[in-house]
């Protein structure tokens, strides 16, 4: 029995009866058991995953209707809620809170027979690019553990990449989910804004985040977004998807269509990084596309128009986590309101404390029109810029990050260079475009993917590309 | 000169559910912290699903406040700490980017006086602070989350209002226009609160907070004027502040100063995509607009006759229109308006009374043909009203139960005569020289029959008998 | 330029007590200049789109009661408040 293997692949298996759910999932958790010490992808494990495998095992003996999953085990980042389960979204302050509903993500995935095998490292309230700002300490790129994973959602991809799931779900607010598939080596995919139901899943952002599938091929996306997306009354800003079947001519090929190369986005990006995205346009060109160069001028101001934005939503967000209703064990008895949650409110970590007073500087009465509404007035004006793009061409391409994974601590002390590193991410956020990072190359050891937007409600399009791109690729595994 | 600017917030009582999620939006019920869910507790992870009724309800409050309204409306995030407010941040309405609350740019005449409504918005309520213990030491506080995402329209006046009067005056028209168009019940406890500013010649606009109830509104805006006139006539200045009202003791005191100036960090509520309200929306609300009081009661006047002091009563409680409405037709309007006026009142004076009520228009009109027809005394309709509140049983059978109906059979009546003229021989002995001794007469007639004889049947034989003419 | 003053007055808007501010300061202040280039952005004339919804898209009106008793999940107070800290 291989864990290497694709959510289908997996589904084949188990209806050929070529092992059961309890042999996949325990084989599972012992090789979690195994490497998690040293890679640190899971915050908390499920402890009932085993007797739910029998559960589902039973049924599918029994012959009774039996979900789409089948029993497949799959990793959830843990800024998303799992009923009776700790959802901490890495940090002290969330420490002892158990989230007593599921979201809607989860509600679907239990309905079609997924095990939840455990819930993985992000960075503090998903605030960061490295999973070094958890408070539970950083999760390891399985690919070289001296270096960073990627984040906020680093986690789940590390979990996907180092065979600890088959699949996982991550939150992308300005890259969160491609950029740590990029440097894991997985597919990870922002879909357009509202597609996801966000109920469940703990604000940062809220106006321009979406919940996110991480997995080993495209065609897994389309199987996940066939369960996870479509409108929910949970969630006001979700948006009607015609109950569109993803996997269905997902090898439509991109023969004829146009694709634009943001050239913004490859101007400063490191060699290794853009020779890939080289190889990437000569091989859409293989596949029948038309390559042209597109500029989009608001681009360099999308990273101060995100930070801008994220750091006045974030500073509202978290505003809740006060610790009178839930949060950790600190005893209120001697305070006065303000200075007890002021010292509550001190267990937040060094990042998201600045995003904090950021959050509070740059909305405040003084500030507002200064900073806040011209972030706004960016975010409208690069949504114009990219509509008007998309008349021209169906995908944008770019790289996902500018630069390869790097070694920890290595930018942690520089709070614009980890900016940059989002450069070509937020855009796809900032617009509510769908975009999608495929894993392409290996340099010296360390992945790079490509990433491909597409507009508005085309998320098919944008995994038809990516299928079309990454069967033009043989990458190895991780080796563990 | 005096000016007097108001915000007044009202729950929409008459929803069933919260503003942004499916908990009961009556509260009033429930045991501590039982009326609660993900969302109004602010859990992590949930999300606001807006009420359409509210929006229904805020559409119509602006229509009849003559706002404008605007074709598409959106939310903004109010941030501030405090441990009522589950997400420390409130949902409300903010005019940030143009005019995007449900109303605005209103205005109502008052004793012909034009106050200006400044904007009406929807917003959600936060919980409730309760405080257990005795001495100041061993206080504690605890929070009661049931009320948390009621939904609630603030009314925002510009400062119009030049004396305490007129915003009394103000209050009771708003809060008869609130009930009339149904969206809630101002005599529930908290369901209209209002805060005040008040600012005198020369001086700064001082916020009055924390006026539970409206009634005390008129008060404390009274108080202030003369605080402030006398700080001035004295020489001292008004400070720009906000002050708390005493409830007991019916005065104004500063709120202990605020250190910072209160800086809310107002943005959009992403959560809430902006909503289009199709003018052909608005128009047709605008067409379903419950009649307003002012109309019903010159209605009234003019179709019915009915004097004006009874149209005023009748058009502005609710209550007694609805049954009104549902009771008259073109003859007996004057008799319903009359019973329920002089009559029912005083059965149904409080809201636990009009709930358990058994009365139907049904019986109302009943009642009213029913003295109208002479099958019933005036003196007897009350009895029966109050009997028939109480049970709810047909007029016709109280009537026989209670043995109300009317004595005009001639001759049970002339038996009844002839015990009066028996006993009262000192007044039959003196009706030659004072004739109108024969209405003490009657009145003794009527008392025997438990006021069910015909006065003008008994009358006519009462003369017959006593040959006067 | 970001004061220390104005740190302190930020954190204690957003109550988080903050041992070291200049710790902070030095950070924030580079992030508040980087946001400066939005200055240059051009965008004065930009009008606000927003997301948009209809009416008919929105929740019915109807009392559905919450399916489990949450304040046991909560801290509570005997189970039936929720404590909060002295107010002044
Ligand atoms: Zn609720």
């Amino acid at each position: 029995m291989n864990l290497e293997i694709s959510a289908l692949k997996y589904l084949d298996e188990i209806k050929n009866e070529n092992f059961t759910v309890e042999e996949f999932i325990s084989k599972t958790i012992e090789h979690i058991k195994k490497i998690d010490g040293n890679l640190h992808a899971f915050l908390s494990i499920n402890e009932k995953a085993i007797q739910q495998a029998k559960e589902i095992d039973r049924k599918i003996k029994s012959k009774e209707k039996i979900g789409k999953c089948m029993g497949m085990p799959l990793s959830i980042k843990d800024n998303i809620c799992v009923k009776d389960t700790k959802t901490t979204c890495a940090s002290k302050m969330l420490e002892d809170f158990i989230s007593p509903y599921d979201a809607t993500v989860i509600k679907n995935l239990k309905s079609e027979d997924a095990i939840i095998i455990g819930k993985t490292n992000l960075d503090e309230f998903a605030m960061g690019l490295t999973t070094e700002f958890s408070a539970f300490g950083p999760s390891k790129n399985p690919w070289n553990t001296d270096y960073v994973p990627g984040g906020s959602s680093g986690g789940s991809a590390v979990s996907v990449s180092a065979l600890e799931c088959i699949a996982s779900l991550g939150s992308d607010t300005g890259g969160s989910v491609r950029n740590p598939a990029s440097f894991c080596s997985t597919v990870g995919f922002k879909p357009t804004y509202g597609l996801i139901s966000r109920y469940g899943l703990i604000s940062y952002s809220n106006s321009i985040e979406q919940i996110g599938p991480l997995t080993r091929t495209v065609e897994d996306t389309a199987f996940l977004l066939n369960i996870i997306a479509g409108q929910d009354p949970m969630d006001n800003t979700t948006i009607d998807n015609k109950g569109e079947n993803y996997l269905k001519n997902l090898d439509a090929g991109i023969d004829g269509k146009k694709i634009g190369v943001i050239s913004e986005m490859t101007k400063n990006v490191d060699k290794e990084v853009s020779s890939a995205t080289k190889n990437a346009i000569v091989q859409f060109e293989k596949l029948g596309a038309k390559i042209e160069e597109i500029s989009l001028d608001m681009i360099d101001y999308s990273v101060a128009s995100y930070y801008t934005i994220t750091a006045t939503e974030a500073g509202s967000n978290l505003a809740r986590y006060d610790n009178l209703r839930y949060g950790y064990d600190f005893d209120l008895e001697g305070y006065e309101f303000n200075s007890y949650i002021s010292k509550a409110r001190k267990n937040f970590g060094p990042e998201v404390t600045r995003r904090m007073i950021l959050g509070g500087f740059v909305p405040s009465a003084g500030h507002a029109g200064k900073y806040f509404l011209k972030a706004l007035k960016v975010k409208n004006k690069l949504t114009a810029e990219i509509n008007e793009a998309f008349t021209k061409v169906d995908l944008l391409i770019s790289p996902t990050v500018p630069i390869l994974p790097f070694k920890f601590g290595e930018k942690i002390d520089d709070p614009v260079a980890l900016f940059l590193i989002d450069f070509n991410t937020v855009t796809a956020n900032l617009t509510g475009k769908p975009a999608i990072s495929v894993p392409f190359e290996i340099s010296n050891g360390l992945p790079i993917g490509i990433q491909i937007h597409a507009n508005t409600l085309q998320d098919k399009l944008v995994l038809q590309a990516a299928h079309a791109l990454e069967k033009t690729t043989n990458l190895p595994g991780v080796s563990i | 000169m005096v000016k007097i600017g108001l915000e007044i917030h009202c729950q929409l009582t008459k929803l069933e559910s919260k503003l942004f999620c499916p908990c009961k939006a009556d509260y009033r019920s429930f045991e501590p912290n039982t009326n609660i869910c993900p969302v109004c507790i602010g859990l992590p992870g949930s999300l606001p699903r807006l009420n359409q009724k509210a929006i229904e309800k805020g559409t119509l409050i602006s229509l009849a406040l003559n706002c404008k309204i605007p074709e598409k409306i959106s939310f903004f995030r109010k941030n501030y700490f405090y441990p009522d407010l589950p997400k420390n941040y409130q949902i409300t309405q903010f005019d940030a980017y143009g005019h995007t609350s449900i109303g605005n740019n209103g205005k109502i005449t008052i004793e012909g006086k034009e106050i200006r409504i400044t904007r009406i918005q929807l917003e959600e309520d936060p919980g409730r602070l309760i405080y257990e213990g005795t001495s100041e030491k061993n206080k504690i506080t605890l929070v009661d989350y049931n009320r948390a995402g009621t939904p609630l329209v603030e009314v925002v006046t510009e400062p119009d209002f030049e004396n305490p009067k007129q915003v009394r005056v103000f209050m009771n028209i708003l809060v008869d226009l609130l009930e009339n168009l149904g969206v809630s019940e101002p005599s529930l406890e908290g369901a209209v609160r209002a805060d005040g500013n008040v600012s005198i010649e020369g001086g700064n606009k001082v916020e009055i907070k924390n006026v539970g109830s409206f009634h005390d509104l008129e008060k404390a805006v009274h108080f202030e004027i003369t605080r402030q006139q006398s700080l001035v006539e004295r020489g001292i200045p008004i400070e720009l502040e906000t002050r708390q009202w005493d409830d007991r003791r019916k005065i104004t005191v500063s709120a202990r100063s605020k250190e910072e100036e209160q800086d809310y960090r107002y943005f959009l509520e992403g959560d809430i995509p902006w909503i289009l309200l199709d003018p052909k929306y608005v128009d047709q609300f605008k067409q379903n607009m419950p009649e307003s009081i002012a109309s019903k009661r010159d209605r009234y006047i003019e179709q019915f006759k009915i004097p004006a002091q009874v149209a005023d009563v009748l058009s502005s409680d609710k209550f007694y229109s609805d049954l009104f409405e549902l009771a008259h037709n073109e003859k007996n309007a004057k008799e319903v308006a009359n019973i329920i006026t002089t009559d029912l009142m005083g059965f149904v004076d409080t809201k636990e009374k009009r709930q358990q009520s058994k009365l139907t228009s049904k019986h109302l009109s009943d009642l009213a043909n029913a003295i109208i027809n002479n099958t019933i005394t005036r003196n007897s309709s009350k009895s029966a009203l109050q009997e028939i509140v109480k049970t709810g049983k047909s007029l016709n059978e109280i009537i026989t139960e209670l043995d109300l109906g009317h004595v005009s059979d001639e001759f049970e009546l002339s038996a009844v005569i002839e015990k009066v003229i028996n006993e009262e021989s000192i007044a039959v002995k003196e009706i030659k020289e004072k004739p109108e001794t024969v209405n003490f007469l009657v009145g003794k007639v009527m008392k025997k029959t438990k006021g069910k004889a015909d006065p003008s049947l008994t009358l006519e034989l009462l003369k017959k008998k006593l040959k006067i003419y | 330029m970001v004061s220390k003053e104005e740190i302190e007055r930020v954190a204690k808007l957003m109550r988080i007590e903050v041992d070291d501010h200049v710790v902070h300061i030095d950070r924030v202040q580079k992030m508040i200049e980087y946001f400066d280039i939005l200055d240059k952005a051009g965008i004065e004339s930009e009008e606000l789109i927003v997301q948009e919804q209809t009416i008919e898209n929105l929740r019915e009106d109807k009392y559905v009661p919450y399916e489990e008793k949450l304040i046991e999940k909560l801290k509570n107070y005997k189970g039936t408040f929720v404590r909060a800290p002295k107010l002044i």
